[in-house]
């Protein structure tokens, strides 16, 4: 069979993964009013009133210190853990300790790191998890 | 001569791909929309696969995927532009692996089918194979590092994403056919006048609305 006459075989292929993977997101999409921290429930706000404020750019980017958020929540040695921040929609990025220390929580549950790309602004983050 | 058009073409398709995601794709990600999947169903398929089959030469949408991506560097607004500049990189070198692994002779017309597969088959795998790309190489260059539970859970979001790409490419690809059967073409005496001055205007347009944006 010549290689073009495969053409629309893939593309058929192609749209029935790109809908399933579509249909499966949808089904799988978490909605929560909290956050689990290092294995607790916290609110957003019960966050931001144990935890010391940051910001990033003359004000562009405020909310709390992600470093602090950790030490408030338990963590000991935290500099011997990988952070793992989970959004609502899948999407995940593991940091390290360094990295939590340039590092806010926005009240919309969004993640900013002053010393990493913006492909580790986590939105909707549903998960802080401690490795 | 030929190979000098072949990179003056490769400069102007590129200058207009990353001209399109610094100014097209910034405003698309400003009012919320799906900016990735749009660009790439419509500019890069469109502007690549007009230049393959203009030029018929594999390796150029490699090449204008590096200008564009190069282009996207010097403007570092709307979303993350390191990934950005490396998604569109990763794309041009996917097209060029598509079409070449699919041999097409585009001498011969191809039947509608063919073309709207073409698009669908493009479109999808040169944008989830651009996010996969830049998924990886951008936490490797930055502190974090990276971490394949972090690809693994996200590669269905990844795939479903990519169904818009494929949507756009359905219509994308059988519209440049269309433009090409219309035979419109430059004249050699114009043709490096023109090319070089819009891929100058493009360059000059994103650095500039970069500097203004930086003052502001």
């Amino acid at each position: 069979m010549r290689k073009d006459r495969l053409l629309p075989i893939f593309a058929l292929l192609i749209l029935l993964i790109g809908s399933v993977s579509s249909i499966y997101v949808y089904a799988t999409q978490a909605t929560t009013n909290t956050l689990l921290v290092n294995g607790q429930h916290y609110t957003i706000d019960q966050l931001f009133s144990l935890t010391q404020p940051r910001t990033f750019n003359e004000s562009q980017y405020s909310g709390i210190a992600l470093d602090d958020l950790m030490l408030k929540t338990g963590v000991s040695h935290p500099e011997q853990h990988a952070y793992t921040l989970k959004g609502a929609d899948g999407y995940e990025k593991t940091v390290t300790w360094e990295n939590m220390k340039n590092g806010l929580l926005t009240k919309e549950s969004e993640s900013v790191f002053s010393d990493l790309p913006k492909a580790f602004r986590v939105k909707d983050i549903v998960i802080i998890e401690v490795k | 001569m030929k190979n000098m058009k072949f990179i003056v073409g490769i400069i102007v398709f590129g200058s207009l791909w990353g001209f399109a995601e610094c100014i097209i794709g910034s405003f698309l990600r400003d009012v919320n929309l799906p900016a990735g999947a749009i660009m790439t169903g419509i500019f890069a398929i469109g502007l690549m696969t007009l230049s393959r089959t203009t030029f018929r030469q594999p390796g150029m949408q490699a090449g204008i995927g590096l200008v564009a991506g190069a282009l996207r560097l010097f403007n570092p607004f709307g979303g993350c532009f390191i990934c950005s500049a490396i998604a569109i990189m990763a794309e041009g070198l996917l097209f060029d692996l598509i079409w070449t692994g699919f041999s097409l002779g585009l001498k011969k017309p191809q039947t509608l089918t063919i073309q709207a597969s073409l698009g669908i088959c493009s479109a999808y795998i040169v944008y989830v194979g651009g996010y996969i790309v830049t998924q990886i190489l951008t936490p490797v260059f930055s502190s974090a590092g990276f971490y394949l539970e972090n690809l693994i859970v996200f590669i269905p979001q990844i795939l479903a994403s990519g169904l818009l790409a494929a949507l756009i490419g359905v219509v994308t690809v059988p519209a440049v056919f269309i433009l090409k059967n219309l035979d419109i073409s430059i004249k050699d005496r114009v043709y490096y006048p023109v090319t070089i001055g819009v891929s100058a205007i493009c360059w000059i347009i994103v650095i500039t609305n970069t500097i203004l944006i930086m003052w502001s």
